[in-house]
């Protein structure tokens, strides 16, 4: 953890970074502040649920999700331009998928936004691909005994997401309310729906 | 000779902070950071992979005290230092 | 392109250890593993991270391991997506074939006449 006074110093020496960059004529800061505005307005776990209600709704859009996930995500408007490669990895009765970059933190962040911290903890990239149900519980997720558990290491341009099991009791659910109860730890895998 | 960012499966490092935080930043100059490397890798400064290895080339005590962003940072610094944009030291206090 | 090693394909991971930057964590080093599909090419991120630019682009393959094989113990699998340089097929029951012919020939040389004489 960073105290106050790192933070101070390394904020200091991010603005002088910037500076000596502008002067440089290497960026502006118009353009770095529309960048970050691009990177929040683009990336939202919004769009992970909004992707997975479509699915439970429309069998037809989950076979394309599947198959081809960046190319059915486009169909929403998600992943313009995005040079990565959504791969989407369904949990059903008897498998259930965990997410994870052992690596460093990659993720699909257009679909789920900015990570989370614990994502790209150490304690988490070293045990999910090692002791998933022991990581899974610590989430407050027990799988039932015999359920095949897959780790998606995301070790190149390949983006994953979990679609998770529509819950039971939704029948009536519009596509909106159905969005509503997905989670980002969900669609990651360490949750349920 | 593994790097210290391959940490798969490695012991010790404990149990899960499992708390949700939704901040995509935690502070004003994470952000900024973030935005510095789209802008610098959107001009052909660098490239992914290059950072990435610049991040994996920090000493390991200095990896694993650093926080996300910090390693972020030290990755610009690094690469913009060997490729004589910036001086070496030029950002110090 | 053809990919050289289509879903199914046993392969085994290289075992080694380079002194660069590379995407085959050394907890799947020298393992055996299942393609599981073709993802796409991309360039090789081993040399692409020395940034000249030269970096040749290679079929990348989702490969499933079985967690017994990668930590000795656990049902779980493991998939990651390795660059084509990372793997080879897995000839091991060929190779085992092989060895244990090497052997008998070994063994009939040693008696002085193959082994389909005595």
């Amino acid at each position: 953890m960073s105290g106050d006074h790192t933070d101070a110093t390394i904020a200091r020496r991010v603005r002088r970074l910037e500076t000596l960059l502008e002067e440089k004529g290497l960026v502006t800061g118009e353009k770095v502040d529309e960048v970050i505005d691009a990177f929040l307005a683009e990336s939202s776990p919004a769009n992970g649920a909004r992707v997975v209600a479509r699915a439970w709704t429309d069998e037809a859009f989950k076979s394309r999700l599947l198959r081809d996930g960046t190319a059915a995500v486009r169909e929403l408007g998600y992943m313009d331009g995005s040079y990565q490669r959504l791969r989407v990895v369904e949990n059903t009765a008897t498998t259930h998928n965990v997410i994870v970059c052992t690596l460093c933190s990659c993720y699909p962040l257009r679909l789920l936004g900015p990570s989370p911290s614990w994502y790209k903890s150490e304690a988490y990239r070293s045990r999910v691909v090692r002791e998933p149900r022991a990581v899974l519980a610590e989430f407050g997720v027990e799988l039932p005994p015999g359920t095949q558990v897959t780790v998606w290491d995301s070790s190149a341009e390949s983006r994953y997401m979990v679609l998770p099991r529509r819950p039971e009791g939704t029948a009536g659910m519009s596509e909106e309310e159905l969005a509503g109860l997905v989670t980002r730890n969900a669609l990651i895998g360490t949750a349920v729906v | 000779m593994a790097r210290i960012n391959d940490v798969g499966g490695t012991q010790g490092f404990g149990a899960i902070d499992t708390s949700d935080d939704t901040e995509p930043f935690h502070a004003d100059w994470e952000a900024r950071v973030v935005g510095l490397f789209n802008t610098l890798r959107g001009q052909g400064v660098f490239n992914t992979n290059e950072f990435r290895d610049a991040i994996e080339s920090m000493p390991p005590a200095e990896y694993l005290a650093a926080s996300y962003y910090e390693r972020w940072f030290t990755a610009i610094r690094v690469l913009l230092e060997r490729k004589g944009v910036i001086e070496p030291g030029e950002l110090d206090d | 392109m053809t990919d050289r090693f289509p879903p199914g394909t046993r392969v085994r991971t290289f075992h080694h250890d380079p002194p660069h930057h590379t995407r085959l964590p050394r907890y799947a080093r020298g393992k055996r593993g299942v393609v599981v599909e073709p993802e796409g090419p991309d360039e090789l991120p081993d040399i692409s991270a020395r940034g000249s630019g030269d970096a040749p682009v290679e079929q990348i393959y989702a490969v499933r391991f079985e967690a017994r094989d990668l930590w000795g113990e656990g049902d779980h699998h493991v998939v990651l997506d390795l660059w084509e340089s990372y793997l080879e097929e897995d000839l091991a029951e060929d190779s085992e074939d092989d060895l244990a012919e090497d052997l008998e020939d070994d063994l009939a040389d040693d008696l002085g006449g193959t082994a389909d004489e005595r």
